[in-house]
């Protein structure tokens, strides 16, 4: 897979922080996760990318092209959408998405009519000629997604976009992010939700205090644990817990009410599925438990 | 009888690379362009937005048709050199443009700071000064056209209302020059104004207020200096006529037309006065942009 964004030695300094610590990045043309907590150098990273801040040390190019030498060819390659509102209130989704196709070159018939199509793509065809001050959050968030992709760029930046969304506006806003590979555009998104990022990327680039703590494939960071996670229900967890217990396995119960079994091998999973079988319980889970990108997290960032 | 059957379907359309002609900073700048001047005269917009343009063309070209009208009606019995209003006098109906300006400078600068849009748009293959002058070239197409329109009404009419159109051509070359040239200077000096001031602040209403207030105030201010009746025995007073923000670009329409300063200008009896206003016409005009530039130079992201 081709290099969609590479660093090297990238340093951004503000008065009394270093945002960005040279840190060197090979971004795959895919969809690659940005994950940090606040204040990480998320949004730094993405100003770098974007040619509207300098670096104070080293070099990024983006799409092959030198950001130093040339934003304004990198701009025409790149959407963007940030984390915060940056809708003109008072226009309708149209409106606003056409004007920002026209802002990334297109003429502008090709813009109306690439608006129409990116906002039936995010599911806001029939409200497109509402405006967007009546807008829920859910669908701000989409009409920003729909003017970041109408100029068909190459590379979109993604500002925590399931930012402020209830839980289905947020499956389906990744189900949104999920289909821009399928369309050929590279994605990096920034959030400081691991489970969106385990979700939908298959590159993971962790920063902490401006440092890289983590550049790999998100399957090379979700290894096997050894442990099975069991779920029957909330009603039967105690009564499971007990049997599997009085069997001799180690298992612990989490908060969600889910069992975690540790396991060895095949006989253990025999002996849950018995068990489970000999209470009449509803089995609706057994699966093995792969670290989360948190504990990645945890373990690789650096204590403060 | 059966109901005939829906052959209706629904189809995912998809996403459709786009493979056409694409533009760069030019074509973003442009596509600003068409926008802010969109927004300015109100198009795609409710009809409230729609009025300001509205009074202010027909505040301009009233005059004009007036003119026009008594030119009609007394042509068997002209009055010999009759003129209701001039070509100079008639550019620069300067309260009206201003009042226009002090409305539609904000409403389309600063919404774009207030609702964050900046660092969408600069997130775009475009730069400070490509935004800026998208926005001072949408104020100053307005400003031009509302100045230039009526004039063309009262040179078209007056033309036709003529015992002889083609010698009132003849005679009137002169303002086929200076009235665009004028207009352009016109427009310059309000948008670069407009959009300067309404790049200070994020709210409409402070910057059309404020808008006005700096130039009712200097034109008080101005007024209170100059003592009206000094003449030229006291011509040091008169220097403070430069002070009028509301006059200055009148001065120098007076410069396009007559070459000199008007005889009703303050400036009119001091020495070098044109050049001193020519001068700080230009002082304020790159003042401005100046302010303009420093405001869009670096934008938070």
């Amino acid at each position: 897979m081709s290099t969609i964004v590479r660093a090297r030695g990238l340093t951004k300094r503000y008065p009394g922080v270093t945002a960005l610590d040279a840190v060197d990045l090979d971004l795959p043309a895919g969809s690659v996760g940005l994950v940090g907590a606040n204040g990480a150098g998320k949004t730094t990273l993405f100003r770098l990318l974007l040619g509207l801040s300098q670096p104070d040390a080293g070099t990024v190019d983006v799409c092959g092209i030198p950001v130093a030498d040339d934003p304004i060819g990198v701009r025409s390659q790149i959407g963007y959408m940030p984390e915060h509102d940056c809708l003109p209130l008072d226009q309708t989704a149209a409106d606003v998405v056409a004007t920002f196709g026209e802002l990334g070159g297109l003429p502008v018939r090709a813009a109306r009519q690439r608006a129409s199509e990116v906002l039936d793509l995010v599911g806001l065809d029939e409200a497109r000629f509402r405006p967007v001050g009546g807008f829920s959050t859910g669908m701000r968030q989409r009409t920003k997604l729909a003017q970041a992709i109408v100029a068909d760029p190459k590379l979109v930046l993604l500002d925590e976009p399931t930012a402020g969304l209830d839980p289905s506006g947020r499956e389906e806003m990744l189900a949104l992010v999920d289909r821009l590979g399928s369309f050929g555009i590279a994605v990096v998104l920034a959030t400081h939700l691991l489970d969106d990022v385990a979700r939908v990327c298959d590159h993971v680039v962790m920063l902490d205090g401006g440092r890289l703590v983590t550049d790999a494939p998100t399957e090379s960071l979700l290894h096997q644990t050894g442990t099975v996670t069991v779920d029957v229900g909330p009603t039967a967890v105690a009564t499971l817990l007990a049997a599997l217990t009085r069997r001799g396995l180690a298992v612990t119960s989490d908060d969600g009410g889910l069992l975690e079994v540790t396991i060895t091998g095949d006989a253990e999973l025999d002996t849950i599925r018995d068990v489970v079988a000999d209470l009449d319980l509803p089995l609706h889970r057994l699966t093995n438990r792969l670290t989360s990108l948190d504990e990645v997290f945890v373990h690789r960032a650096p204590s403060p | 009888m059966t109901s005939p059957v829906s052959t209706g379907a629904v189809y995912d359309r998809g996403y459709r690379p786009y493979e056409g002609r694409r533009g760069g900073r030019q074509a973003a700048t442009a596509a600003l362009y068409r926008t802010s001047l969109r927004r300015a005269i109100g198009l795609r917009r409710p009809w409230r937005q729609k009025v300001a343009p509205a009074v202010l063309l027909a505040i301009a070209v009233i005059p004009a048709v007036i003119n026009v009208g008594i030119g009609y009606l007394t042509r068997d019995t002209p009055a010999e050199g009759f003129e209701f209003i001039t070509y100079r006098e008639y550019l620069g109906v300067s309260s009206a443009l201003l009042l226009f300006v002090a409305l539609v400078a904000p409403d389309i600068v600063c919404p774009d700071r207030r609702q964050r849009v900046l660092p969408l748009i600069f997130a775009r293959p475009l730069t400070g000064p490509d935004y800026a002058l998208a926005k001072v070239g949408a104020i100053f197409t307005c400003v031009f056209a509302f100045s230039f329109l009526p004039q063309v009404v009262l040179y078209v009419g007056q033309m036709l209302v003529s015992d002889g159109a083609l010698d009132y051509l003849t005679d009137n070359t002169a303002v086929l020059w200076q009235v665009p040239v004028a207009a352009a200077l016109l427009a310059l000096f309000y948008s670069v104004l407009g959009v300067a001031v309404a790049s200070l602040s994020g709210r409409r209403m402070v910057a059309g207020a404020t808008l006005l207030g700096i130039t009712l105030v200097s034109s008080t201010v101005s007024g209170i200096l100059v003592r009206a009746d000094a003449g030229p025995e006291a011509p040091t007073d008169q220097p403070a006529a430069l002070l009028n923000l509301l006059a200055l670009p009148l001065r120098v329409r007076d410069l396009v037309f007559l070459g000199r300063l008007g005889e009703d200008s303050p400036l009119s009896g001091v020495e070098g006065g044109g050049a001193m206003a020519l001068a700080c016409y230009t002082a304020v005009v790159v003042a401005c942009l100046a302010v303009i530039l420093a405001r869009y130079r670096s934008v938070e992201a």
